[in-house]
């Protein structure tokens, strides 16, 4: 395993030129192309400051403006979502090459997860707009900005191990159980309500619930997305520490898993 | 240099598939979880070999043909040594960079253009991106789509597409190059431009895997050829030999298929003989009744008449396009007519130089002194090979008052490869036809040699003067 993943290591410019692949794919013969990847979250930006400063008022005080609350949690969320579905299902739609070219296939939901990563980078500078018009109090009440904003850095590549780690477990299964892709899509959304998301743990006021939405592994990770960007907070070393672990037992785990079942691979796709 | 260690060998390498029974053709997850464990459903159910125990070794620059039967396991073999799939049991060494023509173009991705999808393809074939933005211009120049290579894939044609892949694969630059049946695809030139490569790639000492369906080629550029069938070593060694061995079983095969055919046209025929059921109904069919309606009695009275009227089977009208298969008056009736071989065993396929008897079973509706027996070797294409009756070999008839059976015996069947109709026929010394019997049997005629032509004499050849040659 340990020999598999100095390969990898080798194998990073196939994992470049395809991640390049991906994302001129996805934009070629669009007219705005590579602008899609601004464009998007900032309609999203809009939409949400839109119905949640005019249909829903802000109930907590804790999480207004809503728009920039939502927001900072939504972005991480949907490259979580959206790595997993395109990772669990990149070995079987890469099939034809499994079995035709040698290379080792944890690229491909590897490649899936960064270049999903690559679009949730591009989202962060209106991210970052948004944060400072929200400063200047146009969403409503005004909001902290400053330095704690770095620690995007280090979550970025925390969360991106993290998710690799399921990404990679979540192709192996789909290759030999086709109906993992179905299930995921289900698995997700109930993810997407047990994650602090749309909500912080601390306005949860059932303490047996909050305690039980404590040990969903996203939950850590979510909290220090929203204390980076939206409360602009410092986080503990200890809470480091978690998300450190959270990601190397994920990781680990997941691609022991898809080490071991490598050979049935090109037999099964 | 290092020493001669083989490019590759195998040593009693199997490899077998499961088999996806009717429970696993779908696989579900929640069913492995229900069900059984999760373990349990990644076993294998039942497996199926696809190679069993083959052992060889192909030397450094050798050129190593594979031959079989489709479904034989030539493609589990490519694959094994390409590396894609792991030997169920065995050993399988591979010493250097594999290169794989086997599906050209895979991974190329349709929405991007060529150039891209040739640095992509050149990267997961294991070279540098500096590699390969080096060798980009001649790739593009070799593919020859040089006016093409920046647009997406998705608009190139299957042929242009089988090219570029090509060219990217030969510029892999591998020490074995593997390759799968991929020259039928793209035009004669570019056919051309494919082998001189692999003739190239030959020259400059590289090892080379071929399989291939055209059998001329597979002589033509392999040192050595392995003949598979269901997974086993039939065979192993001189290309000549092993081709002539394929091709043999080939024939066997089609002989098998030809006599299972003979036996069906065989039932047809009889049962239309001797003015039975089948042809007067057909017969019916075409003669309009004058009076109307017609009781079946005078249908039965029709049908007497037609019995009187001789030879019946002409006046059965045919069709525009079709030519009569079997005519006479039946005075003498062929019942039955086989091929055999020299141990007087029933057989429609045949090697050249082999003997060939032609029987011929008949029955007499009356006991006569005239009669000829006939025979006829005919192309499909309706060239007469050869003919001859008993008249014309010098035979007088005696009597003939009861079923018999006549045979000829031709010791040496000098045909060249391909298929032969037989004509039968029992006429009188006048000609007048009782039973003549056209492509009475079919059979099969093959030739170790590439020589062309019907006719397939002894030859030798004598050299005078000033000119020498040797044996292959």
């Amino acid at each position: 395993m340990l020999k598999n993943l100095a390969g990898l290591w080798r194998h990073r410019a196939l994992a470049y030129v395809l991640v390049a692949r991906e994302m001129k794919a996805r934009y070629r013969g669009s007219v705005l192309g590579f602008f899609w990847s601004l464009l998007n979250p900032l309609l999203m930006l809009a939409v949400y400051a839109v119905v949640f400063a005019v249909i829903f008022q802000s109930r907590s005080p804790a999480t207004s403006p809503y728009a920039l609350f939502l927001f900072s949690g939504l972005l991480p969320w949907n490259w979580l979502s959206s790595s997993l579905t395109d990772a669990a299902s990149s070995l079987t739609t890469h099939g034809a090459l499994l079995r035709k070219i040698l290379f080792p296939a944890e690229v491909l939901p590897l490649v899936a997860v960064f270049a999903q990563g690559l679009h949730f980078v591009f989202a962060l500078p209106i991210l970052l707009a948004g944060l400072i018009l929200g400063s200047l109090g146009v969403f409503g009440p005004r909001i902290p900005l400053g330095w704690p904003l770095v620690q995007a850095v280090p979550l970025l590549v925390l969360e991106g191990v993290f998710v690799a780690g399921i990404g990679l477990l979540l192709a192996a299964l789909t290759v030999h159980f086709r109906d993992v892709k179905d299930l995921l899509a289900t698995a997700l959304s109930l993810w997407f309500f047990a994650t602090p998301v749309l909500y912080t743990l601390a306005d949860i006021k059932q303490e047996r619930v909050r305690a039980l939405l404590r040990c969903n592994p996203a939950a850590p990770l979510f909290d220090a997305w929203r204390d980076a960007l939206f409360y602009c907070r410092w986080i503990e070393a200890s809470r480091w520490g978690v998300l450190l672990a959270l990601a190397s037992v994920s990781f680990l785990l997941g691609y022991a898993f898809f080490d071991r079942l490598r050979d049935s691979y090109p037999e099964a796709v | 240099m290092k020493p001669a260690t083989p490019a590759v060998r195998a040593e009693r390498l199997s490899k077998s598939y499961r088999k996806w029974g009717r429970t696993r053709a779908f696989g579900t997850l929640k069913s492995a979880l229900l069900g059984r464990s999760l373990g349990a459903a990644l076993a294998p159910s039942e497996v199926v070999a696809a190679l069993s125990d083959v052992s060889f070794t192909v030397a450094r620059g050798e050129t190593f043909g594979v031959v079989g039967p489709n479904g034989c396991g030539k493609s589990t073999l490519l694959k094994l040594v390409a590396g894609l799939f792991k030997p169920t049991s065995g050993q399988l060494a591979v010493d250097g960079k594999v290169s794989a023509l086997i599906e050209l173009g895979a991974g190329f991705h349709p929405e991007i253009s060529g150039r891209e999808n040739v640095v992509i393809n050149g990267v997961m074939l294991g070279l540098t991106r500096k590699e390969i933005e080096r060798k980009l211009p001649e790739i593009i120049a070799f593919s020859g789509l040089e006016d093409f290579i920046d647009e997406p894939v998705k608009t190139y044609s299957s042929g242009m597409y089988v090219r570029l892949g090509f060219a990217v694969a030969v510029h892999v630059d591998p020490d074995i190059l593997v390759v799968d049946e991929v020259l039928a695809v793209g035009d004669e030139a570019f056919a051309h431009r494919c082998l001189d490569t692999i003739a190239d790639f030959s020259r400059r000492g590289k090892t080379i895997f071929f399989v291939s369906h055209s059998l001329v080629l597979v002589e033509e550029l392999c040192d050595r050829v392995l003949y598979l069938e269901h997974g086993h070593v039939k065979g192993l060694g001189d290309p000549r030999e092993m081709l002539a061995a394929y091709r043999l079983d080939v024939a066997a095969g089609e002989g098998a298929r030809l006599a299972t055919e003979h036996r069906k046209d065989q039932e047809i025929l009889l049962r239309t003989a001797g003015g039975g059921g089948a042809a007067v109904e057909r017969a019916e069919t075409h003669f309009p009744f004058k009076e109307n309606p017609p009781s079946p009695d005078a249908s039965r009275k029709q049908e007497a008449q037609l019995r009187v009227e001789q030879p019946l089977e002409q006046k059965i009208p045919l069709e525009p396009d079709e030519k009569p298969r079997r005519w006479g008056n039946r005075d003498v009736s062929i019942t039955g007519c086989r091929l055999l071989d020299a141990s007087d065993a029933e057989r429609y396929a045949f090697h050249s130089g082999e003997s060939m008897t032609i029987e011929i079973s008949v029955a007499p509706r009356i006991s006569t002194a005239d009669f000829v027996f006939g025979i006829g070797i005919f192309t499909p294409d309706e060239v007469c090979v050869h003919g001859s009756n008993t008249e014309i070999d010098g035979f007088l008839p005696e009597r003939l008052d009861g079923p018999a059976t006549v045979r000829v015996t031709l010791p040496r069947l000098d045909l060249g490869s391909g298929a032969y109709l037989v004509d039968v026929a029992v006429h009188s010394r006048r000609e007048t036809p009782y039973d003549y019997w056209r492509g009475a049997c079919r059979f099969q005629v093959d030739s170790p040699d590439r020589d062309a032509g019907l006719y397939r004499p002894e030859r030798r050849w004598t050299f005078a003067g000033a000119v020498s040659v040797s044996a292959r």
